[in-house]
């Protein structure tokens, strides 16, 4: 073949052929496509869905945490009789600690306890409290 | 252009969505389809390829910004779309793109899609020789018969260099072929 020109010869055509129908069926192949593709989308929405519930969860336990925990502080006092015991049993914890822990009206109370009581009460009567009460025995040691 | 504008409105309501999205498919899948198929060369690859376009044309809609045609705008995504196959391709295969493309026109002869006569297939070798460019330039002004104009807006080159590549492939196609 000598001195081919395009431009000289008719259109040449690409050659290429697709199967039979394949347009009439492309469309609808392509538009049952779509919503798939859409369809990805939803399960990122439900994702946020997921997550926004598990924000508001962890909102509420965050918020409703302090209100448990103040009613079970209420609820936990501790009454005096157990106080008693456990200090009682408690080894490690010496006469001396129990005084620091007083506070200056604990002590005045005591001071003014015993005061009332050497007015009313007979000096044997008040040495018998003290030989037989440890804690006032160290307060007035102190 | 008032009519274009319409149909993008159409496009864009969810209540004429369907029907408006069928119509672009009946006009645009052939001519779209011949586009990508001379890139890609073979039926499946045009058929996978085609689907994503439509996909994503259907998916950016809404960014459509109508600086250009739609006609341009679509064609710039098929034209994307099928490079961007052909290089994916290519990869997978562990060769170049070149590479690639000179295979697929050499599985041609044997394609059961394909049933060019000897010059047909004469031209397809010697387009695959050129740089993509001037291949891509060819193959629109050629087969598809867009004006200068519309490749320029397809291609964001300038008419003046178009025409000046469309002239160095055919010289090159000529020479190819005359030397047989």
């Amino acid at each position: 073949m000598k001195e081919f020109k395009l431009d000289s010869i008719p259109k040449i055509e690409t050659g290429f052929k697709t199967p039979d129908g394949y347009f009439e069926n492309f469309a609808q192949q392509l538009i049952e496509k779509l919503p798939q593709e859409e369809s990805k989308v939803i399960p990122l929405f439900q994702k946020y869905k997921v997550l926004t519930l598990i924000a508001a969860a962890a909102i509420a336990l965050i918020v409703t945490v302090p209100i448990f925990n103040s009613s079970s502080t209420i609820t936990k006092e501790i009454d005096s009789a157990t106080l008693e015991s456990y200090l009682s049993y408690q080894t490690n914890i010496s006469q001396y600690d129990l005084i620091n822990a007083l506070n200056e009206d604990d002590i005045k109370n005591i001071k003014k306890n015993v005061a009332i009581e050497e007015t009313t009460m007979e000096v044997e009567t008040i040495e018998d409290i003290l030989v037989g009460n440890g804690n006032l025995e160290h307060l007035l040691l102190e | 252009m008032l009519e274009e504008k319409e149909f993008i409105q159409k496009l864009l309501n969810p209540s004429t969505q369907d029907k408006a999205f069928q119509q672009l498919l009946l006009d645009y899948q052939k001519p779209l389809y011949n586009h990508v198929r001379t890139i890609v060369i073979n039926h499946d690859d045009a058929n996978d390829v085609l689907q994503n376009t439509f996909i994503k044309i259907f998916q950016n809609l809404k960014n459509f910004k109508g600086d250009s045609k739609l006609f341009s705008w679509m064609y710039r995504i098929a034209t994307n779309e099928s490079l961007t196959f052909l290089n994916q391709k290519a990869k997978k295969g562990g060769i170049t793109s070149e590479a690639a493309q000179q295979k697929a026109i050499d599985n041609l002869e044997a394609d059961i899609d394909y049933d060019g006569n000897e010059i047909q297939l004469t031209l397809q070798k010697a387009i695959i020789k050129l740089p993509e460019k001037q291949q891509l330039i060819f193959k629109m002004k050629y087969f598809q018969e867009l004006k200068y104009e519309e490749i320029s807006e397809i291609l964001g080159t300038s008419v003046g260099a178009l025409k000046a590549s469309y002239h160095h492939a055919v010289k090159k196609i000529e020479a190819f072929v005359s030397q047989g």
